[in-house]
């Protein structure tokens, strides 16, 4: 390895250096805490032709490099936040050294106490509802024609009725979203709606027309999840998909939400 | 050419959370890079990472993952080749080059017969 930097996975509080022994981040560098006022920063080295300023730009724009990247960012996160209050940093959050790393955790101490205080013993949750295109679309009563109709009118009355159709079910879809996420936002303490995926980045079937993230108490999971069952059984025409617990990317934020 | 219809990003370890499971699982690359992308906290580090950046590669995903429908209705279809877009492209080649030997061998081993 030529010049190493730090890259810096998330800021904790609380963590046990020794948790992170033998555990590996990018690369396969193991993770160590760099630590500043009651706050650790998890990092570990990596090469900066890899991760310099001109190493990112060309990076960055390879979905396969970004794939592995960011799925060992979220894995270290999520080790860590499965342990102690955990703010997930943004993808690549590079220092040249400790003592920048220590600078920054006191610049940012009091927004990322905050931060963790607001996550302390909650997770993320992720609830997505799909909508199957054929249980959206309501049966079409199909009118045969009348005799004298011209073939012309018929076809455009047909168009006319399809048109109808998906915009009704458009509509209902993004009701029953608005429904479910009224239902789930009260049992949480923060919540949020995400832009709803595409199916050619997932490889989902159906629409997705919720893509909700929740805030929920170490001990309100439950109830959470049963909440997210019962409103399965009430709309059985949505698929309800719960995950989690995410380490808080959404809402460990140093600004106040 | 690949089948329409399959994700346009895959994933060795995608997984689709079910209600039945209490077990955390791993997560898929879209909800991933959506969450380490867009979210998580912002410091700015030593490197000068243009945020900028990758808020266009994400954009650029967006767009891209916007445009798919209207694209293959034109006929374009210059995603599924893209070595920027597609991680697949690179297996495709492979494949391709793979499939060229194969057919090479076969050829030179009939006419030793």
């Amino acid at each position: 390895m030529s010049e190493t930097g730090l890259y810096c996975y998330a800021i904790t509080r609380g963590l046990d250096p020794a948790a992170l022994e033998g555990s590996a981040g990018i690369a396969g560098a193991p993770l160590r805490l760099v630590e500043h006022g009651g706050l650790g920063a998890v990092v570990s080295e990596v090469d900066l032709a890899e991760f310099g300023e001109e190493g990112l730009r060309r990076n960055l724009e390879d979905l396969g490099w970004l794939e592995s990247v960011a799925t060992t960012h979220d894995a270290v996160a999520r080790l860590a936040s499965e342990q102690v209050p955990t703010a997930p940093l943004r993808l690549a959050t590079v220092f040249l050294g400790e003592d920048s790393v220590r600078a920054r955790l006191g610049e940012w101490h009091d927004a990322a106490s905050r931060a963790l205080d607001r996550i302390e013993g909650r997770g993320e949750w992720s609830v997505k509802a799909y909508v199957d295109a054929d249980a959206q679309e309501t049966p079409a009563a199909e009118q045969e024609p009348a005799e004298e109709m011209g073939a012309g009118r018929a076809y455009l009355l047909k168009r006319r009725a399809a048109t109808q159709r998906r915009e009704a079910s458009a509509q209902a879809g993004a009701e029953l979203a608005e429904e479910i996420h009224a239902a789930l936002e009260g049992g949480t303490v923060l919540s949020r709606r995400l832009a709803p995926q595409d199916r050619r980045l997932t490889g989902h079937t159906g629409e997705m027309v919720l893509n909700g993230t929740y805030l929920v108490d170490a001990s309100g999971v439950a109830a959470f999840k049963d909440l997210v069952a019962r409103l399965a059984s009430e709309h059985p025409r949505v698929r309800l998909e719960v995950g989690g617990p995410w380490p808080p990317y959404t809402f460990a934020s140093l600004d106040p939400q | 050419m690949t089948e329409q219809g399959g994700p346009l990003v895959t994933s060795g370890s995608r997984q689709q959370y079910q209600l039945s499971s209490d077990r955390p699982q791993p997560a898929n690359l879209a909800d991933i890079l959506e969450r380490v992308l867009d979210k998580g906290i912002v410091i700015a580090g030593d490197i000068k990472v243009n945020l900028l950046d990758i808020e266009l590669l994400t954009i650029k995903i967006r767009l891209l993952v916007a445009s798919v429908d209207k694209a293959k209705e034109m006929g374009i279809d210059w995603w599924e080749n893209d070595p920027m877009l597609s991680s697949r492209s690179r297996d495709q080649e492979l494949e391709e080059e793979n499939r060229d030997l194969k057919a090479r061998l076969k050829e030179l081993e009939s006419g030793r017969e």
